[in-house]
């Protein structure tokens, strides 16, 4: 066997070698990228539940995005309240 | 990837107009801010309430803002700025003041734009049409 045909032989081994290891790694290949496919769609599934539940909004009748007060414990439809009802006083 | 990023960027923030921070601290006055008062579908404005908690606090409050008249409804377009210096109806971007007297109470409604204040008089001639 001279050189020529050692090389070609090696290269031939080589590449079969490989494609070999490939088809035995392919399955196992498939399966991880399920689970990583599997478990990026939970993660946003997660993460677009949570964004709804956080910045849940009852489409009921609230007439005003947010209310801020300078004293704790008054419930935040009064404040709407006074302003729906002075509106309505000096039509009176 | 994006979807953390947006979240935050949607997290509701609590912005205060200037007029609430100038009188927040007050301890003679409950003051609150109205963010985004719906008058009409699809108009909304932001709304300031200061409250006198006692008559003294209701004398200096009408001091302030110069309210000479003790009862019914006084009101007036303000200064953006300066709520208690009177501007002309035409005036943009004001505050419409309306001091009711009785409930010792002063609401500022935010007049940006024409919308805005035809809005807050259709919403005024609602409440006599239901009254009728």
């Amino acid at each position: 066997m001279n050189n020529m045909t050692f090389d070609s032989i090696w290269e031939q081994e080589e590449q079969q070698g490989l494609q070999q290891r490939l088809r035995q790694d392919y399955p196992a290949w498939l399966r991880r990228r399920r689970q990583r496919r599997t478990a990026l769609a939970t993660v946003a599934v997660l993460v677009v539940a949570g964004f709804s539940i956080f910045n849940f909004q009852p489409s009921t009748s609230k007439d005003y995005d947010y209310v801020a007060c300078n004293r704790s414990g008054i419930a935040e439809s009064h404040w709407a309240k006074v302003a729906s009802n002075i509106l309505t006083i000096e039509t009176l | 990837m994006l979807l953390p990023l947006a979240f935050l960027s949607c997290s509701r923030e609590v912005e205060e107009v200037p007029l609430y921070r100038q009188y927040a601290a007050r301890q003679d006055l409950t003051v609150a801010q109205v963010k985004g008062f719906q008058l009409c579908d699809t108009v909304k404005t932001d709304v300031v309430i200061l409250v006198a908690d006692d008559s003294a606090a209701w004398c200096r409050l009408k001091e302030e803002f110069d309210i000479r008249t003790s009862e019914g409804v006084t009101s007036w377009m303000g200064n953006i700025e300066q709520p208690a210096q009177r501007v002309k109806r035409s005036v943009r971007p004001a505050w419409r003041a309306m001091a009711v007297h009785a409930d010792r109470t002063v609401a500022f409604y935010r007049i940006d734009t024409e919308e805005q204040r035809q809005a807050l008089l259709d919403y005024q001639m609602k409440a006599i049409e239901n009254e009728q």
